[in-house]
């Protein structure tokens, strides 16, 4: 007997959403101007480019280590800033905790603010305080609220509501509830989560640097602007030292965190 | 029992990490001349701005096309990004894998490039790519591929080494060489979920899109830069809620279709 290898029934079902894939690419691609001939003609100058780049300028390095230090600065602050405000929005945003009406409104400016890029929200505040460290980690700690919220919100709505029932059984006021019934359960995911997005606060802070908020997105940015690829260089060498260190930093503490159960 | 002392040396170490957090944030504050009263303090600014910013000028739609073409321009730089992303990020993933790469130096060499993707920030990746091919949409799609690699290869990757071993061991067993095996076995399995994790990529793009879009990228990024640049803050109110728009939008519809692939296993 023979076999078919291709049974037009076997792949019937994935012939429509092919050609829809297909035409939207083709749509896409000719909006975007994307062609194989640009690729390779800009794979061959960016490969040229690197060689124009190379050697990096290490006069530049320990000018450098100060704006690192700006940037991880502002990431750090709009992290702690940004889990404070979170914590306060999860708390009007869980359903066991807050009348419905608060909740329907809190869970409403969550999604509003997690559809809005940080970048938006820093171009906005930059236009509102002028450039400088402020609208960074105000930006920062604006786009926690989006995603810590949120996360937060259905933790606190699962949690075990025995203990807020033996707390507002002895007189405990909705305060009472919540500093001795529900912070302690949700503080562990607190602060994983936080770690998590100290990370994506990190190259956050290196992209809005180069908007306005100063650190070293900024000086990459100048030394691409002025070009100075060599210092350039650098700046790219110390960001991703940057990053590569505070994830690890942050996934070493998470471990620990973990193994240990402490601050539970 | 331990010991009661008190405080418990819990209670200590909690304090002492306490502690730490305040001073930090008040040196880091001191540090950078933050202020965080200052944004009550000077919120006189944000008051101004919005006066400046309303109403919105939605005539930037109508006036001229190029809004209307930067959206799509955004919406495709993102498209492109995730799928061609996805397809490189896929196959890297197959070839990182433990049950699918025999060799291990090419397993490794797969791992290291895509460890190594993912610790480069999207603003390094951009500017290289607007010297590469100049500053266009082109330049932020390829800068969107990489970084959707460097997001998801490690995913995909743990995807593919947690599948279901049975499947591909009975057909191994039966004489299916290891394409085959890949075929009818892990593909299948990682299918649905990897669908879903491209609509999910697609959501993250977009956002991404908007970003790139100041740094070259081309797209309404470049539009609300422009905007900011010459200070048409009504112009800028109106590209924001048009922006705020298209993401709900995107999200709605790849929620939707993730439901779908998800909960029915349509395309499996």
């Amino acid at each position: 007997m023979q076999v078919r290898m291709f049974s037009f029934k076997r792949y019937r079902k994935f012939i429509l959403p092919l050609i829809i894939l297909l035409t939207v690419t083709e749509g896409a691609a000719v909006i975007c101007g994307a062609t194989f001939g640009k690729l390779f003609e800009g794979l061959y100058r960016g490969i040229a480019f690197f060689g124009n780049m190379y050697p990096p300028d290490w006069s530049a390095f320990s000018e450098m280590l100060e704006p690192a230090l700006q940037s991880i600065v502002i990431a750090f602050l709009g992290t702690v800033f940004g889990a404070l405000m979170s914590i306060v929005f999860a708390l009007l945003a869980a359903s066991n905790l807050s009348h419905p009406w608060v909740r329907a409104v809190t869970r409403f400016l969550i999604g509003l603010e997690r559809s809005i890029p940080e970048i938006v929200i820093l171009i906005l505040l930059v236009a509102a305080f002028g450039l400088g460290a402020m609208p960074g980690v105000v930006a920062l700690s604006l786009g926690c609220i989006g995603m810590l919220g949120k996360l937060l919100a259905d933790i606190i709505e699962e949690i075990d509501p025995l203990m807020i029932e033996s707390i507002e059984s002895v007189g405990g006021n909705k305060l009472q509830v919540i500093v001795f019934g529900v912070l302690p359960q949700i503080i562990p995911n607190i602060i994983s989560y936080t770690l998590f997005r100290f990370e994506i606060n990190i190259r956050l802070s290196v992209l809005l640097g180069a908007v306005g908020a100063g650190g070293v997105g900024y000086e990459l940015d100048y030394s691409f602007g002025m070009l100075q690829y060599h210092r350039a260089f650098t700046a790219m060498i110390i960001i991703i030292a940057m990053v590569f260190g505070t994830e690890q930093f942050s996934y070493y503490l998470r471990k620990k965190l973990k193994m240990e159960g402490a601050l539970k | 029992m331990a010991k009661l002392t008190l405080p418990s040396k819990k209670y200590r170490q909690k304090m002492t990490v306490f502690s730490a957090v305040v001073v930090a944030v008040a040196l880091a504050c001191i540090y950078t001349n933050f202020n965080p009263l200052g944004i009550f303090l000077e919120f006189h600014y944000v008051r101004d701005l919005l006066g400046e910013m309303t109403p919105p000028n939605y005539h930037v739609l109508s006036d001229n096309s190029s809004t209307v073409m930067a959206i799509l321009q955004t919406l495709s730089m993102a498209f492109l990004g995730t799928l061609y992303g996805g397809v490189i990020a896929v196959i890297i993933a197959f070839l990182a894998a433990s049950n699918t790469m025999p060799f291990r130096a090419i397993r490794l060499t797969a791992r290291f490039a895509l460890s190594f993707l993912r610790v480069i920030p999207i603003l390094v990746v951009i500017l290289i790519f607007v010297i590469a091919v100049g500053p266009s949409t082109f330049a932020g799609m390829l800068t969107l591929v990489i970084v959707t690699v460097g997001n998801f290869g490690k995913l995909f990757t743990e995807m593919i080494e947690n599948v279901d071993n049975p499947p591909a061991e009975a057909i191994f067993s039966v004489g299916a060489s290891r394409m085959q095996v890949i075929r009818y076995s892990i593909i299948p399995q990682i299918l649905p979920t990897l669908i879903a994790n491209l609509l999910f990529a697609f959501d993250v793009n977009i956002r991404a899109a908007i970003g790139l879009g100041i740094f070259g990228g081309g797209g309404i990024g470049f539009q609300l830069q422009l905007a900011k640049s010459v200070l048409h803050y009504k112009d800028v109110t109106a590209i924001v809620t048009l922006i705020i728009i298209m993401v709900i939008v995107v999200e709605k519809i790849s929620d939707y279709l993730r439901r779908r692939i998800l909960g029915e296993g349509k395309l499996r």
